[in-house]
């Protein structure tokens, strides 16, 4: 028994590292696509784990141990998250429930969100506040979505998603729910805070958000956070539309692709207000995944 | 920690607060503000109550440093009063010495100064737009202009040595001739930057998220705009047809066709969409002008410029920035020194007096929009 729950130690070890270093890889290449859309050289694609190293030698303030608290939860949080993501079909809990997902995925921001508020910072406490109303911009059209899966399949299972789309492009989701993909798409630029939707961070407006308060081993922390944020989210829409992936190098493909995707559309857009923003998922990404919700139903019945 | 009687830390103050006003400092180290200014913005939520503008901090008494240095000696200082557009300073003051002393400059130096006031416009243009898509999270377009900028900073280098400050202009004309090959290369510069204006098009004037983050944002009438001081192409946004170059032309500006357009309406998308229209413009003047340019003196024979001498007297010079009307107001004893230089900036109207009015009522969001469109300038508040 104590054998076997060494063994899923190492196994969610493992886990946490992947999820770190794939989301680390993912920025820096991504940094590297956004300079050359903007005719610049950009740093090495390892640039984001330099960040890291360094982020983590430094010397860092906290304001009292409910800041250090919220990181530490967050980051947990999402960590949590990353395990129930099936991985090239392999779930390392046994369980991929998206309702856990969606629920594990809030507490990442919600420990962010006790974890700035206690520095007291108004830029800090304007932009988590701005990314939790945000979330009630895209979580509406991910639970629909999610919810005309769960009909058709008849479970709750993210690897039960991914193995239906086996066989060839034409099984994947992204053909049979096109509205649906169309709505995550939009939804996914909010849940990684890119523009149109960088309400959370908004250098211009609010001094760059939570960040502000993050210094040294907090900041490392906070690249850390969007790095598993980034394997997590990513993952997430691999497996639910473009049919998962039986092998690490595909899945790791696909998963780029979505970010890759989601990078240059942030390169050419400015940002909304963030009261232009929540109407603006509610607008498009909600009645895009409302509609493919009545299709799904109308087709399931 | 020891802490003063009565201090509450802000955890404290964050843990009591139900809609309560507090203060956000925008600025002086905050991204969205442009150099050492700052509003300390009374907040309510997200929403601002009151501002008040904290200036001073990058004041470094110019005017009164002038009245210290000799003629000559002053034009190393003023190109600081606006760093991203600072040719205009130098041809004002330069204009009003000459004017005071009464000497006509060569033809061929006010084309000279004409281009290169024509050059330094489109570079404070790139910088101002680009500023707009940077307050906008919008940094490609960032990107691409500052390297658009760099190309004209390139030319500046080759004709003055100097890239950002130039001290090209002097009472009498200007420090040296255009050198070699330097007008076919202004002349090609001009045609790449039109080439790239249906890009900065795309990616910004035709953003649909830019246009709603712009649209009705901050409206000045024409009135409003005149009784508060607004001047250039903020002026020019709420519909009013003015320009120093057409209403007192100075330079080569009185042989060259100059158009004025006026984009109207007023609000922040105007203003944006008024700086790309004087934007192509000024591309136009240059290629007008160096079809035009005469030979001859680049400059007069004032003598030993370190030991000129102004006769008493005072006169004011006015020059059309990429911001608006700079003026040089100054007054001379008849020594080495000026006995008093005033300067009038674009940015103060609108950096201190209206955000009075426009800031209130506004949401965080748009404060460093405002500021862009509006093309604020804070070396030139504080000066």
């Amino acid at each position: 028994m104590s054998n076997i729950n060494g063994l899923l130690s190492l196994k969610l070890l493992g886990f946490s590292f992947l999820s770190m270093s794939v989301g680390l890889l993912f920025m820096g290449l991504g940094r590297k696509v956004t300079a050359r859309i903007q005719r610049r050289l950009g740093p090495p694609f390892y640039q984001a784990f330099l960040d890291v190293f360094k982020a983590f030698s430094k010397s860092s303030i906290t304001h009292n141990y409910v800041m250090d608290l919220g990181i530490i939860m967050s980051l947990g949080g999402l960590i949590a998250t990353a395990f129930f993501i099936p991985f090239a079909g392999y779930a390392v809990l046994g369980s991929s429930s998206i309702v856990i997902i969606l629920y594990l995925m809030s507490i990442g921001y919600l420990g962010m969100a006790m974890g700035v508020s206690a520095s007291g910072n108004p830029n800090a406490t304007i932009g988590i506040s701005r990314a939790l109303a945000l979330m009630l911009g895209y979580e509406i059209p991910i639970v629909m979505i999610v919810m005309a899966m769960m009909l058709t399949y008849g479970s709750s299972d993210l690897l039960t998603f991914a193995t239906a789309q086996q066989g060839g492009f034409a099984n994947w989701h992204i053909f049979k729910y096109p509205l649906g993909f169309l709505a995550i798409e939009i939804s996914f630029q909010a849940m990684l805070g890119e523009a149109p939707y960088d309400h959370m961070i908004a250098p211009a407006e609010i001094a760059s958000g939570p960040m502000v308060e993050l210094s040294g081993k907090y900041l490392g922390i906070g690249f850390l956070l969007h790095a598993v944020q980034l394997y997590v989210e990513t993952g997430l829409i691999v497996n639910l539309f473009l049919g998962g992936a039986s092998t690490w190098y595909v899945f790791l493909l696909k998963q780029f692709a979505v970010y890759f995707t989601s990078m240059c559309i942030n390169a050419v857009m400015a940002r909304y207000r963030i009261e232009q923003g929540i109407a603006h998922l509610w607008k498009y990404a909600g009645t895009l995944a409302l509609l493919q919700l009545f299709i799904t139903r109308l087709g399931v019945f | 920690m020891y802490l003063p009687d009565g201090y509450t830390t802000l955890t404290k103050r964050a843990e009591k607060d139900d809609r309560e006003v507090y203060d956000l400092f925008f600025g002086p180290n905050h991204p969205g503000m442009h150099g050492n200014f700052g509003y300390v913005l009374e907040m309510e939520g997200t929403q601002i109550v009151k501002v008040r503008p904290n200036a001073g901090m990058l004041h470094r008494g110019f005017e009164k440093s002038m009245e210290n240095k000799r003629w000559v000696q002053n034009l190393s200082l003023i190109p600081r009063v606006c760093v991203p557009d600072p040719d205009p300073n130098e041809v004002a003051y330069c204009q009003a010495v000459e004017a005071i002393m009464g000497v006509e400059v060569p033809r061929r130096a006010r084309y000279i100064r004409s281009v290169v006031l024509e050059l330094s416009r489109l570079g404070s243009f790139l910088m101002g737009m680009g500023g707009v898509g940077g307050a906008l999270g919008h940094y490609s377009i960032m990107y691409l202009m500052m390297e658009s900028r760099d190309r004209i900073l390139d030319l500046f280098e080759e004709l003055t040595g100097g890239r950002v400050y130039h001290i090209y202009n002097i009472p009498g004309g200007v420090r040296r001739d255009i050198p070699p090959g330097w007008k076919q290369k202004v002349l090609d510069l001009v045609d790449h930057l039109e080439k790239r204006i249906p890009e900065y098009d795309r990616l910004l004037y035709e953003n649909p998220v830019v246009h709603t983050r712009l649209q009705g944002l901050a409206p000045l009438s024409a009135e409003e705009a005149l009784t508060s001081g607004i001047v250039g192409p903020n002026l020019r946004a709420s519909g009013v047809k003015a320009d120093v170059r057409v209403d007192a032309p100075y330079a080569a500006y009185d042989e060259v066709e100059v158009n004025i357009e006026c984009s109207g309406g007023g609000d922040a998308l105007a203003r944006a969409v008024q700086v790309r229209m004087d934007y192509l413009e000024a591309i136009r003047i240059i290629r007008r002008l160096l079809a035009k340019i005469p030979d001859g003196s680049f400059k007069l024979d004032l003598g030993n410029l370190m030991k000129l001498k102004v006769p008493a007297g005072d006169a004011y010079s006015k020059v059309e920035s990429s911001k608006g009307e700079f003026g040089y107001y100054v007054v001379s004893n008849g020594g080495m020194k000026p006995y008093r230089v005033a300067v009038r900036g674009p940015s103060l109207p609108a950096g201190l007096y209206l955000c009075h009015k426009h800031l209130p009522g506004m949401k965080i969001d748009d404060v460093a929009v405002w500021m862009a469109t509006l093309a604020i300038c804070p070396p030139d508040i504080d000066r």
